[in-house]
């Protein structure tokens, strides 16, 4: 499967905050969810891909091209959706709309037209009236409307209720069907990408812990729990953090099938969630 | 780029049409009524260059810079229209000051002075100047840094006038200001009208490329 956005050691010095050497691929027809805690560096991704941070090190390529050499081309195939919806608060949704739809030459305002229905956005309502909510809304027609290849979205569904968050769930889904879009998707809620995410990649502290297909992650994975006196330097290498506790432990695996063979029916495995595991990599320990 | 002028003229044009039009006429009327034709075209062509860069100001005001960089344009692209669609301001502000300054009746300037070669060749150096400096630091730092930056000549100007008042200053500034209008008038009488002029315009043109490289230059690095 060709990949629709390749990229390569990317770095970024904030000075108080390194983005380091950043490598993933996103293949074409999937969703990549990109999770990590807060700060990790997950936005400073999605900004660079748009060029609106400047990188110190890397290579970004969307559809095979450079995503700064060939900017313009480039960001006319992309969606986006920032994390603050930030438009001109004075302007009404259809006047937002006008500003923007010129720069596509795909914009369907049909479309664009049928999600303002469906999300309930009324088009003469000033943009600054909104909730949150209802801005992240318009900021999702806005990205949908003009058939973009890449769709980015920064926390797309924080401040959306659940039932919106479902419903926008399957319209994400229905959007790569046609196995040539893609969707780069971070948030924090992370049982919104175990319903829809092919692609987990990990972010913390500015540097990838793992990308890997989500299936794979969640088969392989498990939270294992037993009695303190299994833990000693030998058995630690098999997870990948841990939580010791008074009357026992709790550990992050990603290969549940070797523990059940060097722990047998000693210790106990639990399906593994995305939250888990972000929960062990971030917080848990590897000290025994 | 025609996408990105559109929609700066339009996003502003309640602002342009206010304040733009009420400040030309203001300026149109007083900048009339000033004994001295130069400081009445300095004023009127500051004015003219600070109304298209206001305009610039709200994108910061209302933190709209990443929409407008994650649509399909470039940096380069962003800075060119600005450039293009405040030139084009600048001057229709200026034409309407002196419109206003030769139609309403009373003014000390004369109609034919304002509307001279040389009245016309100097608003277009101010404001190549006023905006060629003003625009990369906007760009840079925002509303805040080019105040600061006009302010900061302002005290330089007034601390530059108290020492020369005092005779401190080791330089005259009068001789300083008389010396270049000498070697104005000495281009002139050189090249004649028409030469003079085009070195004129030929210096507007490398003035403002450079800032526009500046501008460009800074606004890649800027991040949003």
């Amino acid at each position: 499967m060709p990949n629709i956005l390749e990229i390569r050691n990317l770095s970024k010095d904030y000075g108080d905050f390194k983005l380091k050497s950043v490598s993933f691929d996103l293949p074409k027809g999937t969703i990549m969810g990109l999770i990590g805690p807060n700060g990790a560096g997950k936005t400073t991704v999605i900004k660079l891909i748009l060029n609106l941070v400047r990188k110190d090190a890397g290579a970004i390529r969307i559809f095979g091209l450079d995503n700064l050499a060939d900017e313009a081309a480039v960001k006319s195939r992309i969606g986006f959706v920032h994390d603050t919806p930030l438009f001109y608060e004075r302007l009404t949704l259809k006047s937002i709309k006008a500003q923007v739809a010129p720069f596509y030459k795909n914009w369907d305002e049909n479309l664009f037209q049928r999600l303002l229905r469906e999300f309930a956005l009324p088009p003469r309502q000033i943009f600054a009236r909104l909730s949150r909510g209802m801005k992240m809304k318009f900021a999702l027609a806005l990205a949908l409307s003009h058939e973009a290849d890449l769709i980015l979205l920064d926390e797309p569904t924080s401040g959306l209720d659940p039932v919106f968050r479902r419903e926008l769930l399957a319209k994400l889904s229905g959007i790569i069907q046609d196995e040539n879009k893609s969707i780069l998707f971070s948030t924090h809620i992370t049982s919104d990408l175990e319903r829809i995410a092919d692609y987990i990649t990990f972010i913390r502290d500015g540097e990838v812990v793992f990308s890997s297909a989500k299936d794979e992650l969640l088969a392989n994975g498990g939270v294992v729990k037993g009695g303190n006196d299994l833990l000693t330097e030998e058995t630690a290498k098999f997870f990948k953090g841990l939580r010791r506790r008074e009357f026992g432990f709790e550990a992050l695996t990603d290969d549940s099938a070797a523990v059940r063979r060097r722990f047998g029916e000693n210790v106990v495995i639990d399906k593994v969630t995305l939250e888990d595991i972000m929960f062990f990599m971030t917080r848990g320990d590897r000290r025994v | 780029m025609r996408n990105l002028i559109l929609k700066d003229l339009i996003l502003h044009r309640k602002f342009l049409l206010l304040v733009g039009g009420l400040y030309g006429a203001w300026m149109g009327y007083f900048g009339s009524r000033m004994g001295s034709l130069r400081v009445s075209i300095f004023l009127s062509t500051f004015l003219s260059c600070i109304i298209p860069l206001m305009i610039f100001t709200r994108e910061d005001k209302f933190k709209a810079a990443s929409v407008s960089c994650s649509l399909p344009v470039t940096r380069k692209q962003i800075v060119l229209s600005r450039y293009i669609l405040s030139w084009a301001l600048m001057l229709i502000v200026y034409a309407l000051i002196v419109l206003i300054a030769v139609v309403i009746p009373g003014g000390k300037v004369k109609a034919g002075d304002l509307l001279s070669t040389n009245a016309i060749f100097l608003a277009l150096a101010l404001l190549a100047l006023f905006f060629s400096i003003l625009m990369p630091l906007l760009v840079r730092f925002g509303m805040v840094g080019m105040f600061v930056f006009l302010i900061g000549m302002q005290v330089l100007g007034a601390v530059l006038l108290f020492l020369a008042a005092r005779k401190i200053l080791p330089f005259s500034l009068k001789d300083i200001l008389a010396s270049i209008g000498r070697a104005l008038a000495s281009l002139n009488a050189h090249l004649g009208g028409p030469g003079y002029y085009l070195v004129l315009f030929g210096a507007m043109l490398v003035l403002s490329a450079a800032s526009f490289s500046l501008s460009v230059f800074l606004f890649q690095r800027k991040d949003l």
